[in-house]
């Protein structure tokens, strides 16, 4: 008879846990010392706005979140993951991971230090300190708008999944936009560990930690609910339900991993997302011992099944068995079929590559989907019914995030059959923090000055003293 | 596809139609927990409403969401006005946005934070260590 116990935990993506970071200050002084030159990391900006930050990027591939890739990548490695969505190792992969700056700036770094090229080493510094090394391997140009639009797809190359053409309406869409046009590829090493300021501390795991955390919980399943919102009880419906899949029992863990960067103007602030996350356990609605809210560094491109591959890697690095994935999975507007992610992992997209799901194919995932309808709520049924269970149709009300923020918006403090008290109170936490609810101009552009992390002092070495 | 205006129906919104066949229109969400009157548009209106902002869209239930609150709130007097649920209402607000342009700047940089007292969150946040096994 087949085992049906799962025993272990998913090896990563690629078969290793990349892990770029150096902790030992001089080993990391003794990296510096190879330095040719120093660039001061920037926002990607679209009409001024901050929409992108590649040191999330650069965090994320150190700590292992993007495995097996471990840095920006060359002009081989972009046309296959933009063709294929494969690296060239054939593992799955699916958006261009780039380090991008100005001519301007190209130029300005070569009158300062000479003819930068391949085979130099990049000082990166971020808030004003050193942070990590980008050893340049290649320096090649892209056209960001043709970059846009290849990541995203398009309705004619496309067209199982995408049903307009992507504009300035999408954010992601913007990011690849915005991005400089020239690229440096080649690793990051990560020199000087960022400290992740509150509420963040509490919730960064990365793969390593994650594993040990699963590992110290004795926990051998676990899904993983992707979100970028505060928790409505539809939300928390579709973790507990969804988290019946398990083996011979349901999931020993469910690990939110919420996704922490730029998002888009009308989205809830990263800080009320963690912590309302966390109200669910603080609150008692799911035990403290079987829920873990973790967070990745990533600036959202909302690219539904395509965002859900990223997904998939950064979960599966995780050690996470199962991957929830819903109705307009990361979706932004109605570019994409609502169901397009579930699609993907259903019957796969041939048109971006994947002729079977990204579980059964060559370089794809150990990581298995549990597609959901959706839950509503049925005062009927007297319960958040799943759709593919009750059929009371007008008795019934959908949930919907956008739904719920209008009403916040319009100051209606929404019923417990929608938010949970103790969520709603950590949303006007931050409300009082910030002065507004929601993601705004001011709060986007002071969170980029902030960021989430702040670098302890790290001397530069005197030839880089420019 | 047809898209869908809801308004949420407050206490004070529905003293503004009591006696009025709009009342009879008022239909419970969550069971009851909030009411909402619903507006039918078709879709080339619908589109329409979310160009005029830039946050707005359509959500998975076909309805036009994010708009600012002080186009709710003239959508709403425009039903009141003209005592229908019909697309008309819709295309008379959208004609008077340039009245409201002011309160919709606003409403992006701040909104009132509610009077409520959030101390038992705070005390639950005060150890928030996350729990193993």
């Amino acid at each position: 008879m087949p085992e049906v116990r799962i025993k272990t935990l998913p090896p990563p993506h690629g078969g290793k846990l990349v892990d770029r970071v150096v902790r030992d200050p001089e080993m990391a002084r003794k990296l510096m010392q190879k330095c040719s030159a120093v660039y001061d990391i920037k926002p990607t900006l679209f009409k001024g706005n901050p929409v992108r930050n590649v040191y999330r990027e650069i965090m994320s591939v150190c700590y292992g979140f993007f495995s097996p890739v471990e840095g920006s990548m060359t002009k081989a490695e972009l046309e296959s993951v933009l063709e294929k969505r494969r690296l060239l190792s054939g593992w799955v992969f699916p958006y261009p991971i780039l380090f991008d700056i100005s001519e301007d700036d190209l130029k300005q770094l070569r009158q300062k230090y000479g003819d930068i090229g391949p085979g130099d080493w990049l000082l990166l510094r971020l808030k004003g300190e050193p942070f990590a090394i980008l050893e340049i391997e290649e320096i090649y140009e892209i056209v960001p708008g043709d970059v846009a639009v290849r990541t995203f797809g398009t309705p004619e190359k496309n067209p199982e999944v995408v049903k307009v053409p992507f504009d300035q309406k999408h954010t992601g869409y913007n990011i690849y936009c915005s991005l400089n046009p020239i690229i440096l590829a080649g690793k990051y090493t990560i020199i000087n560990e960022p400290k992740f300021r509150p509420p963040f501390d509490r919730f960064w795991y990365p793969p390593k930690r994650s594993r040990e955390e699963f590992e110290k919980r004795g926990w051998t399943t676990v899904i993983a609910h992707q979100t970028r919102n505060v928790p409505h009880t539809g939300h928390e419906a579709l973790m507990k339900n969804a988290a019946y899949i398990g083996d011979i029992k349901p999931c020993d863990g469910i690990v939110v991993n919420a996704i922490v960067g730029a998002k888009r103007i009308g989205d809830f602030p990263d800080e009320a997302i963690v912590e309302g996350h966390e109200m669910i356990h603080l609150a008692g609605y799911i035990k403290p011992e079987r829920h873990l809210v973790t967070f990745t560094l990533w600036d959202m491109r909302y690219g539904n099944p395509i965002e859900s591959l990223i997904h998939a890697v950064i979960r599966q690095n995780m050690g996470i068995s199962f991957h929830m994935f819903g109705r307009d999975h990361a979706a932004l507007g109605e570019y994409y079929d609502i169901y397009a992610t579930q699609i993907l992992w259903s019957k796969g997209i041939p048109s971006f590559g994947f002729d079977a799901p990204p579980y059964e194919v060559d370089g794809g995932f150990y990581i298995r989907p549990q597609n959901i309808a959706e839950f509503w709520y049925c005062p009927k049924c007297k319960e958040f019914a799943y759709s593919e269970n009750c059929t009371h149709k007008g008795i019934y009300s959908r949930y919907s995030g956008s739904f719920i923020r209008g009403l916040i918006n319009e100051g209606v403090m929404p019923p417990p059959e929608i938010y949970r008290p103790e969520v709603y109170k950590v949303v006007v936490k931050w409300w009082q923090k910030f002065g507004y609810p929601f993601n705004n101009e001011k709060y986007l552009k002071e969170r980029e000055e902030r960021l989430e992390v702040d670098l302890s002092h790290m001397e530069l070495p005197a030839h880089l003293k420019k | 596809m047809a898209k869908f205006f809801g308004v949420v129906i407050d206490e004070k919104r529905l003293a503004a139609i009591k006696g009025t066949p709009l009342e009879e229109k008022v239909e419970p969400i969550f069971g009851g927990a909030l009411k909402r009157l619903v507006i039918e548009v078709p879709d080339d209106l619908g589109q329409k409403v979310i160009e005029q902002f830039s946050k707005a869209r359509f959500d998975a239930r076909g309805f036009i969401e994010e708009t600012p609150a002080a186009f709710k709130r003239l959508v709403f007097k425009k039903i009141v006005e003209m005592k229908s649920l019909g697309p008309e209402v819709i295309e008379a607000a959208v004609a008077e946005i340039p009245s409201i342009k002011d309160d919709i700047e606003k409403e992006d940089r701040e909104l009132p934070v509610p009077d409520i007292d959030i101390s038992d969150v705070l005390e639950l946040q005060k150890n928030p260590v996350q729990k193993p096994a």
